[in-house]
């Protein structure tokens, strides 16, 4: 039981993190392309951009692993 | 690294003034500041005034601008050509070629309004190709006599064609040949051929049924429809050779005088940057002053030609560099050849100011590093090592591309290198092929090491990046930002031994020492950063728990890899396991070329960076010729 709990808080850590991290990235997407049609030069900028939400997931999955493999 | 550079003042004088801007222009090594502001002190000033041009000058800039808007205008008339570089010297002829040029700008401009005047009318006509060359099998055997008059149409669908043969075997009585054909464009065009006496009434019911005939120019009205067939054609062909004539004669003068114009262009060019330039000169009553920045090293270089060239005459003077020129100095970013490449990162940044750093040796020493931790497999280095030769040999001249093959390059060193630490070569292919094995961690099975050396990396850079920040806001004799950021890294420092301490790493008994002084250190941290202090301490933080991603984005890598290598094993074929193998590799080759890349410079960027670079410096924009700035 105890290992199911933790596998479950595992898959709620990164889980939860990814959706949230997916759904800054539409946001910052597609703010990113409509800002590219106009200004190409941003390309690389938005590129960082739309990286930068990823810190959520990466906190998400250190934390999961911490769950499954720290102990 | 950014340049050294000079505040200096040339002063000279008036009458030499034309003579040392020439000068300066073709040595492009100077900016001109054009304003006194740090320049000269207060109780100079009453002495020193804008330089004003004389009537002469301004006469000469007014013809100068003329003549160029004139040659501008010719251009745009003649055919783009490569034309041979022209080495004439304009000025003494300046006058003739401006009599010249006038005669030369009537006729091009005559030249290209017909050429205009004809490529509409053919463009007009040019709807009714399409007709013509359908039309033209119809007429094949088709009955020339008096009697017999053509209607051409064109058809909406294949249904129409039905109704209108049925709709004209009602009208008169079968006499009438329907002969139809598809168009290029797809359209159905119509040919009928009927006797003259009932044309008039077909061709008005055909009107009031909605298909239409088809129309010819108007000026073609009472010619027979075979003579305007041939009109039409002859019209058409006598338009595209009187086209063609006009643009032999645009492109023979192009050939001929396009050179000389160009080179009288750029001498234009030259002569009114200088003009423009004096605009920047200041003036006391006897002499010119000229103030601007310069890199160090050519201060000497510069000194001694003015000298020479006008036997000591005009000056240069290095003036001491204040702390308030610190925010106006240009800066030049100039890289030792290896680093030279990583400038395609760092110019999608803001340009640093000149008293903080560049960040080019910083990405280049730490860029490849994190893409060979990332993607870490000998295999994907040595292909990647192979591709970006060949890139660079291959583009050469595509600076860019050449520059991003060269990043490639140093990096799928490193991928190799760390490909060899790791034990992987395509995944665990190496293993079971040849009993390849880590030198120093298996990335797919030690997950926890592995996060625990990608955030101590994390902790290596972020305290760099904020030691760095110290000593800029040091340097820049900012002391309470500089006595911030060091209580921050101090802080950090301690919140990570704590952190060791908790794991087991140091002796328990320093955790309470630890605590004290974390405490000890927060009212002077809240004291020099505010009450956003604590916020910053955070950050960095999550700054350093960011570079989790170098294990977590390397162990998809590797896992990817693994399951290219299982699944080609399960497949029991071994040509259906080697294009599994292959396809799954070379996708996961291509994301370990995006992911590493984007990941790597994010946390330059973001993490890295906004520890100690300041942004907003001024770019050095050299007085110079156009041709130079071109290159």
């Amino acid at each position: 039981m105890e290992k199911v709990l933790m596998a479950f808080a595992a898959a709620l850590a990164i889980g939860l993190t990814a959706l949230a991290t997916a759904w800054v990235q539409s946001k910052i997407g597609s703010a990113g392309a409509g800002a590219l049609a106009e200004k190409p030069e941003l390309t690389a900028t938005i590129i960082i951009l739309v990286a930068i939400p990823e810190t959520m997931v990466i906190l998400g999955f250190v934390v999961a692993s911490m769950i499954l493999f720290g102990g | 690294m950014i340049v050294k550079m000079s505040k200096v003042e040339i002063a000279g004088p008036r009458e030499l003034l034309e003579k040392v801007l020439y000068l300066l222009q073709e040595s492009g090594h100077l900016q001109i500041e054009p304003s006194t502001k740090g320049f000269i002190e207060k109780k100079d000033a009453v002495y020193i005034d804008s330089f004003l041009p004389d009537k002469g000058t301004m006469s000469e800039r007014f013809f100068l601008e003329d003549l160029k808007g004139k040659i501008d205008e010719l251009f745009s008339y003649l055919p783009k050509i490569p034309i041979k570089k022209s080495y004439i010297d304009p000025r003494p002829i300046i006058d003739t070629i401006s009599e010249t040029l006038q005669q030369h700008l009537l006729s091009c401009r005559e030249m290209s309004q017909k050429k205009d005047t004809l490529r509409k009318e053919l463009a007009e006509l040019d709807r009714y190709n399409i007709f013509l060359d359908s039309i033209e099998s119809l007429l094949n055997g088709l009955r020339r006599t008096p009697d017999t008059d053509l209607i051409g149409l064109t058809l909406r669908d294949p249904e129409s064609v039905e109704l209108l043969n049925k709709f004209l075997t009602k009208q008169v009585e079968g006499k009438f040949d329907l002969r139809t054909s598809t168009a290029s464009d797809g359209t159905i065009v119509g040919l009928i051929a009927i006797d003259r006496e009932m044309s008039d009434k077909i061709k008005s019911t055909l009107s009031d049924k909605d298909i239409p005939e088809f129309k010819f120019p108007f000026s073609f009205e009472g010619l027979s429809f075979f003579q305007k067939i041939e009109l039409l054609r002859k019209r058409i062909t006598g338009i595209c050779s009187d086209i063609e004539a006009l643009e032999m004669q645009l492109d023979s003068f192009a050939t001929k005088w396009g050179s000389i114009y160009e080179r009288v262009r750029e001498w234009i060019g030259e002569s009114l940057s200088v003009l423009n330039a004096a605009g920047s000169v200041f003036e006391t009553r006897m002499c010119f002053l000229i103030y601007g920045w310069m890199a160090y090293e050519g201060v000497d270089a510069l000194r001694t030609k003015l000298s020479s060239d006008f036997s000591g005459k005009v000056v240069l003077e290095e003036m001491e560099i204040s702390e308030e020129d610190l925010d106006r100095m240009p800066v030049i970013l100039k890289n030792p050849l290896y680093f030279k490449p990583f400038e395609l990162f760092t110019k999608i940044l803001p340009l640093p100011r000149y008293s903080s750093y560049d960040p080019t040796p910083f990405i280049g020493i730490f860029f490849p590093l994190f893409f060979g931790m990332i993607l870490g497999d000998a295999g994907y280095g040595l292909i990647l090592i192979s591709l970006s030769l060949f890139m660079i040999k291959r583009f050469k001249k595509k600076i860019y591309v050449s520059d991003a093959a060269k990043i490639l390059f140093i990096s799928s060193l490193y991928t190799f290198l760390f490909g060899i630490i790791y034990g992987e070569l395509f995944g665990d292919l190496g293993h079971r092929l040849f009993g390849l094995k880590p030198l120093l961690v298996e990335r797919r099975t030690s997950i926890m090491p592995m996060l625990y050396f990608s955030v101590t990396v994390g902790v290596v850079h972020i305290l760099l990046g904020s030691f760095l920040g110290f000593v800029s806001a040091f340097r820049r004799k900012m002391k309470r930002e500089a006595l911030c950021k060091l209580l921050n890294l101090l802080v950090i420092i301690c919140i990570l031994f704590l952190i060791a301490s908790l794991f087991g790493l140091f002796p328990v008994l320093l955790t309470r020492p630890i605590v004290l002084a974390i405490l000890f250190l927060s009212p002077f941290l809240l004291f020099a950063g505010g009450l956003l202090a604590p916020l910053e301490l955070m950050k960095s933080i999550g700054n350093i728990i960011s570079y989790a991603r170098i294990m977590a984005i390397g162990l998809t890598s590797v896992l990817l890899a693994y399951v290219a290598n299982r699944l080609a094993g399960m497949t029991g074929d071994i040509i259906t396991g080697i294009v599994v193998a292959t396809l799954i590799h070379l996708l996961n080759l291509i994301i370990g070329v995006f992911a590493p890349t984007i990941h790597s410079l994010r946390l330059h960027y973001v993490e890295f960076f906004t520890k100690f670079i300041e942004p907003g410096g001024r770019k050095f924009e050299p007085f110079r010729k156009e041709e130079e700035i071109s290159h």
